[in-house]
């Protein structure tokens, strides 16, 4: 990132965020066991969180003295938070939610779907195409080859993998 | 000598070799394409590969390792987009040379430079970590705690914009390691109560999310950059560039390997520095530097594959990471049981002389995919972005499922994702999170243990730091390190050092 002269849009109240953060662990750092002792529980994490309340407030009054990006909330749209952002983080936390209920298979089928054709703007075909391959890579890399256990949920692919691998043994 | 035989383990072992081949041969990919970073892959494998035999991980994030430090450096010659930061100076010459035809001979060039760089950082890892970890045996706590101090400065000083978001990310990073239950009192520190916090906070859910899910979100805002594509020609290297440029790539490889065993520094600064060496011993460059001499590819290239036997010494005989990177591949060693340190050498010397060999295999590997399969690598490297993404952010969260098969890592990563994304565009750096949260236990345990066998007397602990050579050294170079960073050094360093800039 090279150097600049105006302050991002809403560095201010990032880094006070960060200053108040601070403040807050090394309160919670003094409470652990206070200035007893040298060697105490408390004193790592109170010298550290002194450090950080120092160099949070050093750098807050720096980015206080350099001057305003202007644009407002506009800018910070643009800079920081554009909605593509916002709306990639929504679908990562529903994926989240719905990973252990629906299993790692549909799960990650259905948010690579809705990725894919998020940022292929609107080509649904393609999408499709795109995460049935992805999903079946995923899957043959790490589950089959690398043996990581993942979150089946309502689709029963141990069982359906048993069955296959019955087929091909003769086992049928 | 049995460990010895360990030495060509995975050489002759399928399994092993088969890794260490996809490792190099993914590690090229993922540091040649921007965006994906050897950090990233390391981390996100770290939670799938801690069922496997440590071997294993091993071969694979070796070979990770070794070629993505080399990757990044295709891109820089091809797209002027360097894949990852120690790239950077590569770009300088190397773009310029791709653009008057010579991508093919640029790319050749830096792929023999990488692996001579590659074979000394090795060849010094085995000669000299032995040496390291007799002399770290009398090593006191104090000594270790500078060590870890400074490696965390070093990170925080010379990879970001600000000293001070330095510090703070290395002391938030510490801060968040000492989360659970103090392993010397059993009290508990920053628990708030629920008995999930009491085990700690994943490093691995951290690491995953810094450098997995807040990389893609940030790539997010650059997506629909089109890549400029360039003619490869002729890839092996004229014998007589190799012996021209030999001598300087010996040079250049010193420097990487003592910049990678510096704790805190890696690949990125090496190359940078010996960028600089190349630009002062070469006299008379046929092609002026920037416009495509090849001394400009030689330097960097040398240094930065040998930077990464460098970083070995520190990991492996200290338990102190030397870069990013090594932060999470000492993350994976915790995991595996293992603790890096001055008794590794001696309790598992089967584990170093296998990591050596198998440095050397994963460097023959990058030799070999490096001259080979460049019309495979133009077709991968356009590979969408848009299904890159999503299928990063697909990785981090399964990968951050199954460490402990619990939600809760997954929202950490998450947590930890976010937040990640708004230092970065802030200017913070992550790298010193990461490297506070593996150092902090180190850091703690060894101030208490100073402290206590000083009867909790700070003048007799600083009596005792002044009067020891080593620790008195380790004393001086942090508080050079911290008068390097104000103003009136920057000044004076401005006037005698021209750091290449990016073009």
């Amino acid at each position: 990132m090279s150097k600049q002269q105006t302050r991002r849009p809403g560095a201010i109240a990032f880094n006070a965020v960060i200053l108040g953060f601070s403040l807050f662990m090394f309160w919670q750092a003094y409470l652990i066991s206070g200035f007893s002792a040298l060697s105490s529980p408390g004193t790592f994490p109170m010298a550290m969180s002194a450090i950080m309340v120092l160099t949070s407030a050093g750098i807050l009054i720096k980015s206080l003295g350099l001057s305003s990006p202007g644009g407002g909330f506009t800018g910070f749209r643009k800079e920081i938070l554009p909605p593509i952002v916002l709306l990639f983080s929504l679908i990562i936390l529903a994926f989240s939610l719905v990973l252990k209920p629906l299993g790692f298979l549909l799960a990650s089928f259905l948010f690579l779907l809705s990725s894919i054709w998020l940022l292929e703007r609107g080509r649904f075909g393609r999408a499709l195409l795109l995460s049935v391959v992805s999903i079946i890579g995923v899957y043959v890399i790490f589950r089959l080859i690398f043996q990581v256990v993942l979150p089946e949920g309502i689709i029963p692919e141990r069982a359906i993998i048993s069955t296959i691998g019955d087929y091909f043994s003769g086992r049928h | 000598m049995d460990a010895f035989s360990y030495l060509f383990a995975s050489w002759l072992q399928p399994e092993l070799l088969a890794l260490t081949a996809l490792g190099t041969f993914a590690g090229i990919y993922i540091g040649a394409i921007p965006g994906l970073s050897v950090t990233m892959a390391v981390s996100i494998l770290i939670s799938f590969t801690f069922s496997w035999e440590v071997n294993h991980a091993l071969a694979l994030m070796n070979g990770i390792f070794m070629g993505g430090v080399y990757g990044g450096s295709r891109t820089a010659i091809l797209l002027n987009i360097p894949g990852a930061p120690a790239a950077i100076a590569t770009a300088i010459d190397g773009y310029p040379m791709a653009k008057k035809g010579e991508a093919g001979n640029a790319i050749g060039l830096s792929t023999v430079m990488s692996f001579f760089g590659g074979f000394i950082g090795i060849a010094v890892l085995a000669v000299a970590a032995p040496a390291v970890s007799e002399f770290a045996i009398k090593f006191q706590p104090r000594d270790y705690m500078l060590l870890a101090m400074m490696g965390i400065l070093l990170v925080g000083a010379l990879s970001g914009e600000s000293l001070a978001k330095g510090i703070f990310a290395g002391a938030f990073g510490m801060l968040l390691g000492t989360v659970g239950l103090d392993p010397m009192t059993a009290e508990q520190r920053f628990t708030f109560g629920s008995v999930e916090l009491m085990n700690g906070i994943s490093s691995i859910a951290l690491m995953i999310g810094l450098f997995g899910v807040s990389e893609a979100l940030l790539q997010l805002h650059t997506l629909h950059i089109p890549a400029i594509k360039q003619r490869v020609d002729k890839i092996i290297p004229s014998l007589a560039d190799l012996k021209k440029y030999l001598p300087l790539s010996l040079q250049t490889s010193a420097i990487g390997v003592i910049i990678g065993a510096l704790p805190g520094t890696g690949g990125d600064i090496a190359a940078l520095m010996a960028y600089d060496h190349a630009k002062r011993v070469t006299k008379n460059p046929e092609v002026p530097f920037g416009q495509g001499a090849k001394e400009g590819l030689v330097g960097p290239e040398s240094a930065n594959n040998a930077a990464v036997g460098g970083a070995y010494i520190p990991m492996l005989t200290l338990g102190i990471p030397g870069d990013a990177v090594t932060a999470v591949i000492i993350g994976a060693l915790f995991i595996h049981g293992l603790n890096p340190g001055p008794l590794l050498l001696i309790e598992k010397p089967d584990m170093f002389w296998f990591t050596v060999g198998n440095l050397t295999l994963a460097n023959f590997f990058m030799l070999i995919f490096g001259l080979t399969g460049i019309k495979i690598f133009t077709r991968i490297i356009e590979c969408p972005k848009s299904v890159l993404f999503p299928l990063i952010l697909l990785l981090s969260v399964v990968g951050a499922y199954s460490i402990n098969n619990s939600v809760s890592d997954v929202w950490w990563m998450l947590g930890f994702g976010v937040l990640g994304y708004f230092m970065k565009l802030y200017g913070y750096q992550v790298g010193p999170i990461v490297l506070g949260i593996i150092l902090s236990r180190l850091m703690d345990d060894n101030w208490r243990r100073a402290i206590i066998s000083e009867r909790e007397s700070l003048p007799a602990f600083f009596t005792g730091m002044l009067s020891s050579p080593l620790s008195a050294t380790l004393f001086v170079a942090i508080v050079l390190i911290l008068l390097g960073q104000t103003p009136l050094w920057k000044r004076f360093k401005a006037r005698g050092l021209a750091v290449p800039e990016k073009s």
